[in-house]
């Protein structure tokens, strides 16, 4: 039999205060990203603020500083991005905009590089035009989504194991969600649809990591009812699960490194965002979730059933 | 699991993978088919290629390549009790548009109070279908200005131009001496072929040119018509590098002080290249409008007796009352059919037209010129304004890309997580991957068989089912080694394993289906594509990597060793 691991015996409860303060840490960071989202501080993708991105390529060679030089000649606040494609000198060229005639603005940046670049033709491979109100309904639509899920999840488990359970699996997944949020931020990531949608996947498959955990102590619980503290049904509980936390983890973060690797642009942030979720929500699953259901134990006992 | 149930599920996953290769078969047809193959085959059997086309798995804009476009309709401009109105007549118009440029499986349906989205998979030719489908401004018919006031006006703004002596295309001369250039060229051809001149048959009476014994000279004194040709007509036709300036020209103060307040210069929709050189004509119309598009009923494209394209069209009664009093004042003169401001086309009239009447094209035109103007004259104006809000044009290369790196980065991922589980699993594995297989192969043909479009976030989507379906085999077969470990026989262990499994299977694929449906319901086209693939494969999931594995397990009665 090949194990990952052997048999654990790991006190991960004895280390919630450690968790407790790294998680507040980035919380906090990242709930200052949602806020900065909410204030248009952030870099939100186009698909939110509304603006038009173009791909394609030149002829002959051009660089990113003259294209954003030109660009900003016309009176365009551009952002360049090389793309490596199997054809030279691939641009995408991003402006965002106020107005909503997308139409209009794709012809003036084309015309533009039509002007500029004489005799390097830019052929086009794909055009985004979308308009603020698009990006005004598309960010009503991302924050119901991210609500009706939390809200589901937590009604689902309410039903399913006990309100304290609901509620501590929330605030775990949750907490995923605002850490990569975090590190989003840091990193200067946009904030584009697919990532939201990349972010809306993590909290199904966060809560679907909680909800094993949970599913094990609740078995343990009934177990060990005369016998053991509630700590320690926890530890073993997560003990007990924890090859199969980190197996599934690893097999499912290999299929996202090899999107993240040669998947594209199209879905590169989208898998970053949810390699990034999964790694965290691993750790939540663990340090987060049961702790909170142990110090609402601690502080208001209530006999689980 | 008894005996009957085992065999009832065995006949049930052998007619599954039946199904299921029935249904992917086209797919796989159309999909191992080269590129020349189906050229081949568009040309001997068309109607099997688009049903095939029809049945294979659809693939989405982002893969295929295509046009997405939002339409917001302008209600400001439509009285309160119209205005829903408005928008369902919009989008049927758009349809009506759409339907003929013959674009399999376009998408045509109504977003919230105001919207049209219109997909429109593997087009080519965007520029056409946008100015399709954009096309706002109401259908008018105007007269053209006669020969001789003609040459008046232009005379007038010749006039005011050299006066402001101003010299600002000195320095552009090379490109006026182009003008003069494909001139010369024309008229050798002229001379060559005689005096006829192909595209004049309708839309053209015979008149001298403007510029035609016009010297060099001209470039001062004539500022305005050294940049217009006229090949003969009721029009101008004006080198496309020089619109800029007759643009220039015509918005300049002293022109406007001298056009007379009842005409309008009008450029036609669409440029023609004669002669290598790249043309667009500039009409001078009357601006009272004659006749509206709303009286038309009907207008279909054909071919004359000598098979030439012509659009025939049918008008209201009270719209023929108009047009035969129009017409029948007007014989011999063109009238200018005007959309969004821009003349589409520029017949004369023959003869006084009461309800319906022929469009003869020129005879240089081809079939499409009619299609485009009977579909121009059918649908008519639109009922309100519309507006692009949203425009995106995936082309074919970077479908291309996407489909390359979509399939590799899933025969990849896919391939490691199988070998992964033989590894860790053993034998045990490998049934957890048998299972995967049919998870994917059931997926798409479920896929298929809805109907169901194949995006790059959908891709990804299979993955992460794929992960998720290893998830579940993963939890059966630590609970499994956990029995065992404590204890159990066997045959014990597998029983409490699947059983004990369950209820963390159940709970956590509820919950990622809870997910995806909030996604479908919020997500655009892409992430609805991811949605689908989701929460489809994680409910096939649940059969293949818990009930097949199971039947699996069960085909052996007694187990004294197990590979796990």
């Amino acid at each position: 039999m090949l194990e990952l691991l052997k048999k654990t015996n790991i006190d991960f409860m004895g280390k919630r205060k450690y968790a407790f303060i790294f998680s507040g840490i980035m919380v906090i960071l990242g709930i200052a990203a949602f806020i900065a989202i909410f204030l248009g501080k952030a870099d939100l993708g186009i698909d939110f603020t509304g603006g038009t991105v173009l791909q394609g390529y030149f002829e002959k060679e051009v660089t990113i500083g003259e294209l954003r030089a030109a660009m900003s000649r016309n009176g365009y606040d551009a952002s360049i991005q090389s793309l490596h494609r199997e054809l030279p000198h691939y641009f995408l060229i991003r402006v965002k905009s106020t107005t909503d005639d997308v139409t209009k603005i794709a012809e003036d940046l084309l015309g533009i590089l039509e002007k500029e670049f004489p005799g390097n033709k830019y052929h086009k491979d794909s055009v985004d035009g979308i308009g603020p109100a698009v990006g005004k309904t598309l960010q009503r639509q991302a924050r119901l989504a991210v609500l009706l899920a939390a809200a589901g999840m937590l009604i689902y488990i309410w039903i399913r194991f006990d309100f304290r359970f609901g509620v501590a699996a929330t605030v775990a997944t949750f907490h995923d969600v605002f850490v990569v949020l975090a590190i989003f931020f840091i990193l200067h990531k946009e904030i584009t649809l697919l990532v939201v949608s990349g972010l809306l996947t993590l909290v199904g498959y966060s809560i679907n990591d909680k909800v094993v955990v949970f599913d094990r102590v609740r078995e343990n619980l009934r177990l060990f009812r005369k016998r053991g503290d509630f700590i320690t049904t926890l530890n073993i509980s997560i003990n007990e699960v924890l090859s199969r936390t980190l197996i599934t983890g690893i097999t499912v973060l290999f299929s996202l490194l090899v999107i993240i690797f040669i998947g594209g642009e199209v879905v590169h942030d989208f898998a970053l965002a949810l390699f990034l979720g999964i790694i965290i929500g691993t750790y939540s699953s663990i340090y987060i979730a049961s702790p909170i259901v142990l110090e609402w134990e601690k502080r208001a006992p209530k006999r689980f059933k | 699991m008894s005996k009957k149930s085992r065999s009832y599920l065995t006949v049930l996953i052998v007619f599954l993978i039946a199904a299921s290769l029935w249904y992917l078969y086209p797919s796989i047809k159309l999909w191992s088919m080269s590129d020349s193959d189906k050229q081949a085959l568009k040309t001997t059997e068309p109607q099997d290629l688009i049903s095939l086309e029809k049945k294979a798995l659809k693939l989405g804009l982002d893969l295929k390549g295509g046009m997405h476009v939002v339409l917001q309709v302008d209600q400001s401009k439509v009285k309160e009790d119209e205005r829903k109105d408005a928008v369902d007549r919009a989008l049927e118009i758009i349809r009506n548009r759409v339907d003929q440029f013959g674009v399999t499986e376009p998408l045509i349906v109504k977003q919230g109070n105001d919207r049209v989205v219109v997909e429109l998979p593997g087009l080519q030719d965007v520029e056409r279908a946008q100015a399709l489908i954009g096309q706002t401004a109401q259908l008018e018919f105007k007269l053209l200005e006669s020969d001789e006031n003609t040459k008046t006006i232009l005379k007038k703004i010749d006039e005011v131009l050299a006066q402001k002596k101003e010299t600002p295309f000195k320095e552009e001369k090379p490109e006026t001496s182009k003008v003069k250039e494909t001139e010369e060229k024309k008229k050798i051809a002229q001379d060559l072929f005689g005096k006829e001149k192909p595209e004049s048959t309708s839309d053209t009476t015979d008149t001298s040119t403007f510029l035609g014994e016009e010297e060099e000279e001209a470039d001062r004194e004539k500022p305005f018509t050294s940049l217009l040709e006229n090949p003969g007509g009721y029009y101008f036709e004006v080198l496309i590098e020089d619109k800029p300036k007759v643009d220039l020209l015509l918005n300049d103060p002293k022109v406007k002080e001298v056009m007379p307040p009842d005409n309008e210069f009008a450029w036609a929709t669409r440029t023609e290249v004669i002669q290598g050189a790249e043309y667009q004509k500039l009409y001078l119309v009357k601006k009272p409008m004659e006749f509206s598009g709303k009286y038309l009923l009907d207008a279909t494209p054909q071919y004359d007796q000598y098979h030439k394209p012509e659009v025939r069209f049918t008008l209201t009664k009270e719209g023929g009352r108009r047009f035969a009093r129009l017409t029948g004042a007007n014989v011999g003169k063109p009238l200018a059919i005007i959309l969004d401001g821009r003349v589409v086309s520029a017949p004369t009239i023959q003869s006084k037209i009461r309800d319906t009447g022929v469009i003869t094209m020129g005879g240089a035109a081809i079939f499409e010129e009619a299609v485009d103007l009977a579909i121009v004259l059918r649908a008519g104006a639109l009922p309100a304004p519309v507006k692009i809000i949203e425009n995106r044009v995936i082309g074919p290369s970077l479908g291309q890309d996407s489909i390359r790196k979509g399939t590799l980065s899933g025969i990849i991922g896919f391939c490691a997580v199988l070998l992964f589980m033989v590894i860790y699993y053993k034998l045990s594995g490998l049934i957890a991957d048998f299972a995967l297989c049919l998870n994917l192969l059931f997926l798409m043909a479920a896929m298929s068989a809805l109907h169901a479009t194949l995006t790059m976030p959908g891709i990804a989507g299979i993955l992460l089912t794929a992960g998720m379906s290893v998830d579940a085999n993963v939890l059966i077969f630590e609970r499994i080694r956990e029995e065992m470990r404590s204890g159990k026989t066997i045959r014990a262990a597998i029983d409490a394993g699947y059983k004990r499994a369950m209820s963390a299977i159940i709970d956590s694929n509820l919950t990622t289906i809870l997910t995806a449906v909030v996604l479908f319901q919020f997500g655009t086209g892409p992430i609805k594509g991811f949605a689908v693939t989701l929460s489809l494969g994680i409910a096939i999931s649940l059969f293949t990597a818990v009930v097949i594995t199971r039947v699996i397990f069960e085909l052996r009665k007694e187990y004294t060793t197990l590979s796990i």
